[in-house]
């Protein structure tokens, strides 16, 4: 690391590692600039020129993201003038923009909209009939949908694909206000983690098929939480909502930033993968197939532990939560119980990849491995408890804890989803992260923990 | 006014463009003296001669070749600017098509003193006959093993005005969309695939070989202290013999006219010039009346020298239509990376269009001379700048011909 420095920005005196960008000071300072074309994962482009602010000594504005810090600078990023400039650049990116808001999908979480409100205010000076004209609905493949008309052309999207995922299918074709975002001749939006660009994407010119116009965005609400589709543990938001005389149901995944993990941002599958939390689920205690009571149940499942005490195998899932795993340890050890979490199945070298993706399927694996967890297949056993492990166990007797439905003889209890239970997780690099409890459901499912209660009860 | 033929010598010779004539005249002799040189002497010279970039902005072209790595372990090029796309400006092809060869020893000599053992010569789409003469003198140089040690490759653009512009020149060259790249923070080299490269204009290095053959001090006869030796000055539009007539800088430019064009067309009166190429700002009649041509006159009036290739409107001209078509080139080159360009050079170009409507009115005026403020000083490249000074200088000196179509 360089030497660190004094700069001055609106008369306060901030200490910043010399030589490094005035822009990423000006974001972690929370100091407000306006900006669409940088972004910390890409790096500067310089093509929006919203970021302009006032050096000291310099005769024009410059703009932040291509300005390296020296010591004794002095920075203005407010004032008349700054403004003034800000307002007419904006004034300009507004000119061929389609100005409907309120029916695009991005309002509420738009830049362009935001920096509208700061710095705009203009009055129309063009009708629509006179802006230029360009395709509002392309398919580009990867669930992502493209608005040409919202473009601000900031090259996020195309940055995205030529230095991340080096997958370059997209480009920018056409020329001055005739210039727009595209995919190659022939190529679709066609990578692992191409529904990033519709986070990068600082307007609604990217959206995603999956979630756009499902919500509006200000209703929703978040709870941060970490993806369970493979071990990294990609950070995520779980963004959700209670409509009226509904159920409490996620809209979509976004990645969240952590530089130790995943930067910002997550795979494809990772980010759909909220879907299968609400797609069939089991939600009451099922007794060779046949619905029951949950009292009944429980009943039953402590009268098959009674009886089977010293032969019984306990199978844990190892993307359960690291509080639920010790938990069940625990009560293994009452029980006299052996334990395993058979790893086979997790393993799949096709997902892996250099980026995010990882071969091992199970968020908390490594807790498993931690806590010396026998990860081969069980023994023949009398009673198996399975704590929702993925695989199917054959035993005298069968207690499955399950979150989804699947066809199991003996006894079935509905778990909770992690997103509907709060906990930790230790993912494959050994970082320990927390994930909050995001949904409510109106019938809580309970959670194992509280299972074990009641059954030791 | 004195004749000082240094790119033009050979351009009236029959058959100028095949290396049996060149070499008849004199051509290619430079490569004979190399030995007598180093690398560095030879910049040396360039820089004593304060040859200067002959594309348009006029820097001296000795300090861009001495910031080429004389050890770099990495390969050196030179691309050589050949993309003559701005409006009024067509001088680069005749020396491509009368004496190409003169070129290419410029090139050699120029490779010799940067190092480079390739060089590539960016011309655009649009000049494919002369790409064709071109090449011919290639081959034929190929042939005669004078390209031994260094090789020549043309690399035809596909048509945009932008790519003239240095980097956006080699990002195009990279086979990516000719956008000019951000500057750099330091002096450095341009880089062509991350190798360090020279960017020159064909005059610029068809100058070279009647520099190392004659001294920095022959090239400094001509022109004036601050602008030495001569520029293939053009003229177009209203005048009655249009075309590129060598000269040195500092010759009054009215004197220019009436020599080699014979005056205005029809023997009207000058309204308007501009200097240049379309990206200098327009002058009025008056402001010709006593100016010279070198850069230090031309910025001394707000405009500048550009390529030397003048445009004359007669008192006939209606410099609404002139701005409006100007403004159509801007609108469609912009490469549309900056904000301000992208949407400026358009908005601009329909606003003056619905003043040439007579739907205009006085806020139009204003809006174009506020855009143009934006456009001013705020992007990555000079492209902006220069629509936004044309612009301004229409507008400032004949706003009352905007302001008659309201
Ligand atoms: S689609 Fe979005 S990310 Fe891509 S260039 Fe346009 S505004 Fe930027
Ligand atoms: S000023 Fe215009 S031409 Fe130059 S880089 Fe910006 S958009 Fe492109
Ligand atoms: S963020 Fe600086 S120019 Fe776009």
């Amino acid at each position: 690391m360089s030497e660190m420095i004094d700069i001055i920005v609106d008369s306060q005196t901030y200490k910043v590692e010399n030589g490094s960008l005035l822009i990423d000071l000006l974001i972690r300072e929370k100091i407000k600039v306006p900006y669409f074309c940088y972004h910390e994962s890409l790096g500067a482009d310089g093509n929006c020129r919203m970021c302009m602010v006032e050096i000291e000594g310099q005769k024009r504005p410059q703009i932040a993201c291509d300005t390296l810090v020296k010591p004794g600078m002095e920075i203005r990023s407010t004032g008349a003038n700054i403004e003034k400039v800000r307002t007419n650049i904006l004034e300009l990116e507004l000119i061929n923009h389609p100005v409907d808001c309120p029916i695009c999908d991005q309002a509420g979480e738009c830049s362009l909209q935001d920096f509208y409100m700061d710095y705009g205010l203009h009055n129309t000076k063009v009708t629509i009939a006179q802006k230029v004209k360009h395709n509002k609905h392309i398919d580009l493949g990867s669930n992502v949908m493209l608005d040409q008309e919202r473009c601000v052309l900031c090259a996020r999207c195309t940055r995205f694909t030529d230095q991340i995922t080096h997958t370059h299918e997209l480009g920018i074709i056409g020329r001055g206000d005739e210039a727009r975002v595209s995919t190659m001749p022939g190529r679709k939006l066609d990578n692992p983690y191409a529904m990033n660009v519709v986070d990068l994407c600082p307007v609604g010119a990217l959206t995603s098929k999956d979630f756009r116009f499902t919500q509006r965005v200000w209703f929703l609400k978040t709870a941060n939480s970490v993806c369970h589709g493979c071990a990294k543990g990609c950070n995520i938001y779980i963004d959700h909502n209670i409509m009226k005389y509904k159920d409490d149901v996620i809209y979509r995944f976004r990645p969240r930033r952590n530089d130790a993990v995943n930067g910002f941002f997550m795979c494809d599958e990772g980010r759909l993968s909220y879907k299968e939390l609400q797609e069939n689920r089991l939600i009451s205690p099922l007794l060779n197939g046949e619905e029951i009571d949950e009292k009944e149940a429980i009943v039953k499942a402590k009268n098959l532990i009674e009886k089977c005490k010293n032969e019984i195998t306990i199978i844990i899932d190892a993307n359960l939560y690291t509080e639920e795993i010790e938990a069940i340890l625990a009560f293994a050890k009452e029980l006299g119980a052996r334990v395993c979490s058979p790893k086979e199945i997790y393993m799949d070298e096709s997902f892996q990849d250099d980026l995010l993706r990882c071969a091992n399927r199970a968020a908390n694996a490594q807790t498993i491995e931690r806590l010396g967890i026998d990860t081969n297949e069980p023994n023949p056993s009398n009673l198996i408890i399975n704590f929702n492990h993925p695989q199917d166990f054959k035993a005298t007797s069968l207690i499955s804890f399950l979150t989804h439905n699947r066809p199991c003889s003996g006894l079935s209890l509905p778990i909770a989803a992690y997103s509907e239970n709060e906990g930790t997780l230790t993912n494959i690099d050994g970082i320990t992260q927390k994930c909050e409890k995001a949904v409510y459901k109106n019938k809580p499912i309970p959670t194992i923990l509280e299972y074990l209660q009641k059954v030791r009860a | 006014m004195r004749d000082c033929k240094i790119v033009s010598r050979n351009f009236e010779l029959p058959n100028s463009h095949t290396l049996a004539v060149c070499k008849a005249h004199g051509g290619y002799k430079t490569l004979e003296k190399l030995g007598e040189y180093s690398p560095l002497q030879i910049i040396d010279i360039i820089k004593k001669s304060n040859l200067r970039g002959k594309g348009g902005g006029g820097a001296p072209a000795g300090e861009k070749w001495e910031l080429m790595p004389q050890n770099s372990n990495k390969p050196s090029f030179l691309a050589v600017n050949c993309d003559e796309s701005e409006p009024g400006t067509f001088k680069d092809r005749q020396i491509i098509t009368k004496d190409p060869h003169l070129l290419l020893e410029g090139i050699l000599i120029t490779c010799y003193a940067i190092k480079a053992k390739h060089a590539y010569i960016y011309i655009r789409g649009e000049y494919k006959q002369f790409q064709d003469i071109l090449q011919g003198a290639i081959d034929e140089a190929y042939a005669d093993g004078l390209l031994s040690e260094c090789d020549i490759t043309i690399h035809r653009g596909a048509g945009a005005y932008i790519c003239g512009e240095k980097s956006a020149l080699l990002e195009s060259m990279e086979g990516k969309r000719g956008h000019p790249r951000l500057k750099p923070k330091n002096k450095e080299p341009e880089w062509f695939f991350d190798n360090p490269t020279l960017v020159n204009n064909v005059e610029t290095i068809a100058s070279v070989p009647f520099i190392v053959q004659n001294g920095a001090d022959a090239y400094r006869a001509y022109g004036t202290q601050k602008s030495p030796g001569t520029l293939l000055f053009a003229m177009s539009g209203h005048v009655e013999k249009p075309g590129v007539y060598e000269a040195e800088f500092g010759t009054s430019m009215m004197e220019y006219i009436n020599h080699f064009g014979g005056g205005v067309k029809g023997g009207k009166k000058l309204k308007a010039l501009i200097p240049g190429g379309v990206s200098c700002g327009v002058l009025t009649a008056k402001e010709c009346e006593n100016l010279t041509l070198d850069y230090e006159a031309l910025s001394s009036v707000r405009s500048s020298l550009g390529t030397g290739g003048m445009i004359l409107m007669d008192e006939d001209t209606d410099m609404v239509i002139a701005l409006k078509n100007i403004l159509e080139f801007y609108h469609e080159e912009s490469c549309g990376q900056c904000t301000p360009c992208r949407e400026g050079t358009g908005w601009s170009d329909k606003l003056v269009g619905k003043i040439l409507d007579k739907r205009g009115t006085k806020e139009d005026i204003d809006k174009l001379l506020e855009i143009a403020d934006t456009m001013n000083g705020k992007t990555i490249c000079v492209f902006a700048p220069a629509a936004s000074t044309v612009i301004v200088s229409f507008i400032k000196k004949f706003r009352a011909e905007f302001e008659a179509k309201l």
